[in-house]
């Protein structure tokens, strides 16, 4: 039965642990997967919008610029009209009306051009033709829009219309305006946090903004940085993209990092305007909401682990409670049969098993000489038999506990044991052993007063342990003659024998 | 007492396991479920100082940080009118310094217009009629690029007389005796002839045929040029002048006479160019005829640069373009408020020229145009 119970248990602390390990282990490797799942899906889903977002803000952007061109002739054509309304008779005036419509029509470096191919600013007059490419055309009917690449200065984009205006007493042929076109991308970009770059092309791939497309690219010729990266495939493609102002995008691989770019001609310019993203961007937009995700699903999973955790250390503790309360029981147990064992059940004293016990305990001690005070007294109960005989077997046994606790009280310091119906040993050592004497002797003179008395009579004899003695039982067998020298002694005062 | 220790044994074991699990949780969920992608870019420090100190004198041949000096001008508004040999991008690159100095003076509060004015060739005669215009037109400074320094430095001692304040800037001064008050520009182009030549010598090993193109008839820095081109040569009696020819500033026309010697010498060695035409117009023609005649010549026409880049030019002469235009607004003002060379500025300011080569092509193109390869 007992081992039928010790497998029980160990198989249900087994599957307990087992059990909750699988658990644990599942919970963590699903986790796992779902979060390489999501992160697979989102990086997935990361390149199909960054193309399509890039896309959109390209043609946003690139519409941006044609307005803003757009506005540049509006404004220019009102400027003229302002201006031929007014009498202009000098120089000084007509430097003063320029400066003023470039104030309030914002126009950046805002100029006359005269049929000699004077330019009038507000501040300078000089002879343009060779500063300014449009002037080259022998006749101006139609707006022109260039690129300049100016000596020492970033490249302009330069608008002329052509113009039927007189002052001065001369006949002005064009008007036209200057706009950096770094500032055009920075317009561009006003509102990008600096996660986009923007980037202004020819045809050529030259860079006329100046600015830089991101690290990888950087202010350099794109179609000659992007040869690094794209096949040649793709390559021809985007040179043909550009010389037929083409729209397109791609993504490459720069030191691990993808770099998604989209372009589209600005119409009328012959540039092609370059939107660049690094997909790192996206990806840590997106992945910023995915890690708030995440770190809610990682919140979740251990605060299930803690909960698993103080459940089974409460489940822990309480077997273990459970198993300690066991173990007390069985140790009192052990211990109730134990006393049973070593106890008269008459008297309460210790039994002969017990003496027995103790005197193997004491002959090893005597043998390796550990003990040196070790005394022994051996008591009788004088009359047993009579009392049994005349009074009862009940009275007998009174008369035996009353013995019993005459001998307890007397011989406080030492250890009584009942060794036989009417025979009791006591062992005494130490304070025992030193107040023997005294207690022998107020022991005999109870016993003498209990003769006339009638109450219990006990002969003691004693003997202390002596060099010579090898075992208890000398001790023992010298107090026992001399017990039964008493014995004779107290019948002699009167006292009941056996005989 | 077995099934104390067996349950002893039991709860160390699950306890010890648990632990265990939940430290490899802890590590799993600190090292976090999902690896961030390294990104990252190297650098070389190294070479980018390299390349830096490579670059230092082709970065210094042009000074485009320029800041007006602590001169306060006497008055808040200054007008003046500059002419020039010809219209050339040459001078526009030159204007780009004045309109820089006119933004500073205009930051300061301080008003300065100018008329910056040339004929579209090179004409002794027009400037003269363009200097009688000039002195009707109220100007405080009238700065003159010299056509002709024997025609034109006559006419400027007589306007000087005259109480007109008359500089002299860019490409040509006055003659030596001329009474005009400053000049602001290249001052030494006897010296830029003869060292672009110098390079040619060497490249040929100082032996071989060659032709000299100058510019404008009359104009003191193409004639200087030229004068040293041709001294430089006359030190080497293997090298053999075959032609000098003028284009008048023209491209095409530098590309013609290009043509012509080529047909005539087909052996031609080298070309020195002394102007900024020269060089872009030689260039085209050696490279239509497939000749391996060395061209040097003389400023930053991009073009040119092109060609120096791809090996068609030898070597280029810049000049200071920008500075020159600065400085010469700079020092109108001075010159206006009545101020005479001495502390405030120099009777010559001197502007630098730089020869480049074909390693040095890139950058000055980053420079001067923006373009980056």
């Amino acid at each position: 039965m007992m081992k039928k119970s010790g497998i029980s248990k160990k198989t249900f602390v087994m599957t307990a642990t087992i059990g909750s390990v699988l658990i644990m282990a599942s919970l963590i490797v699903l986790s796992f997967l779902a979060s390489r799942q999501t992160i697979s899906a989102t990086n997935d889903a990361v390149s199909q919008v960054s193309s399509f977002y890039l896309e959109a803000m390209a043609d946003r952007r690139a519409k941006t610029i044609t307005n803003l061109i757009e506005n540049n002739f509006d404004y220019m054509q009102r400027a003229i009209d302002i201006l031929e309304d007014e009498d202009i008779k000098t120089q000084e005036e007509l430097r003063d009306s320029i400066g003023m419509m470039k104030t309030l029509l914002s126009l950046s470096r805002f100029a006359l051009v005269d049929e000699d191919n004077i330019v009038y600013t507000q501040y300078t007059t000089y002879t343009g033709g060779s500063r300014h490419e449009f002037l080259l055309q022998e006749k101006m009917d139609k707006r022109s829009i260039s690129t300049v690449s100016i000596y020492g200065s970033s490249k302009q984009l330069c608008l002329a219309i052509p113009v039927h205006f007189k002052a001065l007493g001369k006949n002005f042929k064009a008007c036209f305006v200057q706009i950096d076109i770094k500032d055009i991308v920075d317009l561009l970009a006003f509102d990008d946090p600096g996660r986009t770059n923007y980037g202004l092309y020819s045809k050529s791939g030259e860079n006329l903004s100046g600015t830089e497309l991101g690290p990888v690219i950087g202010p350099h010729n794109l179609l000659d940085t992007l040869k690094k990266y794209v096949s040649d495939n793709v390559w021809h493609g985007i040179i043909d993209d550009f010389i037929n102002d083409k729209e397109g995008s791609l993504t490459f691989v720069s030191d691990g990092a993808e770099e998604s770019l989209s372009y589209v001609p600005v119409p009328e310019m012959g540039w092609e305007l370059v939107v660049l993203i690094r997909e790192s961007v996206i990806h840590d937009q997106i992945r910023e909401i995915s890690d708030k995700n995440l770190a809610i699903s990682k919140f979740q999973i251990i605060f299930t682990l803690v909960l698993m955790f103080v459940f089974a250390t409460i489940l822990l503790l309480q077997l273990r409670k459970i198993a300690k309360n066991k173990i007390e029981a069985e140790q009192e147990h052990s211990r109730n049969l134990h006393s049973m064992a070593n106890t008269d059940s008459m008297t309460g004293v210790r039994n002969k098993h017990a003496y027995l016990a103790k005197e193997a305990e004491f002959n090893a001690k005597i043998k390796g000489k550990e003990i040196d005070k070790l005394a022994v007294v051996v008591c009788d109960i004088n009359g047993l038999k009579h009392v049994n005989d005349t009074l009862g077997h009940e009275a007998g046994d009174q008369l035996i506990k009353d013995a019993s606790a005459m001998i307890c009280d007397h011989f406080t310091h030492g250890s009584v044991f009942r060794t036989g119906g009417d025979e009791f040993v006591v062992l005494l050592q130490d304070r025992g052993y030193d107040e023997m004497t005294e207690v022998v002797e107020t022991f005999n003179q109870e016993t003498e007063a209990h003769i006339s008395e009638d109450k219990v009579v006990v002969s003691i004899g004693y003997s202390m342990l002596t060099e010579g003695d090898k075992q208890l039982s000398d001790v023992f067998a010298r107090a026992d003659q001399m017990m039964y020298e008493r014995k004779k002694e107290l019948k002699s005062m009167g006292a009941k024998t056996r005989d | 007492m077995k099934m104390t220790t067996f349950c002893k044994r039991m709860i160390k074991t699950f306890s010890t396991l648990f632990l265990s699990f939940m430290i490899c949780i802890s590590m799993f969920f600190l090292s976090g479920c999902a690896g961030k992608p390294a990104s990252g870019t190297s650098t070389d420090n190294d070479s980018e100082a390299n390349a830096v100190t490579e670059d230092e004198a082709v970065r210094n041949a042009v000074d485009f940080n320029h800041a007006l000096d602590d001169y306060q001008p006497k008055k808040d508004h200054y007008s003046f009118y500059f002419t020039y040999k010809t219209v050339h991008p040459w001078w526009d690159a030159v204007a780009l310094g004045m309109e820089d100095a006119q933004r500073q003076f205009h930051d300061k509060g301080i008003t300065v217009t100018y008329e910056y004015m040339a004929p579209n060739g090179a004409s002794a005669v027009d400037q003269i009629q363009r200097l009688a215009r000039a002195e009707e037109g109220g100007f405080d400074v009238i700065g003159v690029d010299v056509a002709d320094e024997n025609v034109i430095s006559p006419i400027l001692d007589k306007m000087v007389d005259e109480g007109y304040k008359v500089m002299t800037f860019s490409s040509s001064d006055a003659s030596e005796e001329c009474k005009r008050i400053a000049y602001v520009g290249n001052t030494h182009n006897y010296q830029d002839g003869a060292d672009l030549t110098e390079a040619l010598c060497k490249k040929l090993d100082y032996k071989g045929k060659v032709a000299v193109l100058v510019g404008s008839v009359g104009a003191p820095c193409h004639e200087d040029r030229a004068r040293g081109a041709r001294d430089t040569f006359a030190k080497y009696k293997d090298m053999e002048v075959v032609a000098v020819e003028y284009d008048m500033d023209s491209v095409d026309k530098a590309h013609d006479l290009t043509m012509k010697i080529l047909e005539e010498y087909p052996d031609l060695d080298g070309i020195v160019c002394c102007n900024m035409s020269n060089p872009v117009g030689a260039a085209r023609a050696i490279t239509e005829k497939g000749s391996k005649t060395v061209i040097v010549g003389m400023d930053h026409d991009k073009e040119a640069l092109h060609y120096l880049r791809d090996g068609v030019i030898y070597c280029l002469g810049v000049q200071d373009c920008y500075s020159m235009g600065f400085d010469t607004i700079d020092i109108a003002v001075k010159i206006a408020d009545g101020n005479m060379p001495g502390e405030l500025f120099e009777e010559k300011t001197n502007e630098i020229t730089t020869i480049i080569y074909q390693k040095d092509a890139e950058a000055m193109l980053e420079i001067l145009y923006g373009e980056l390869s």
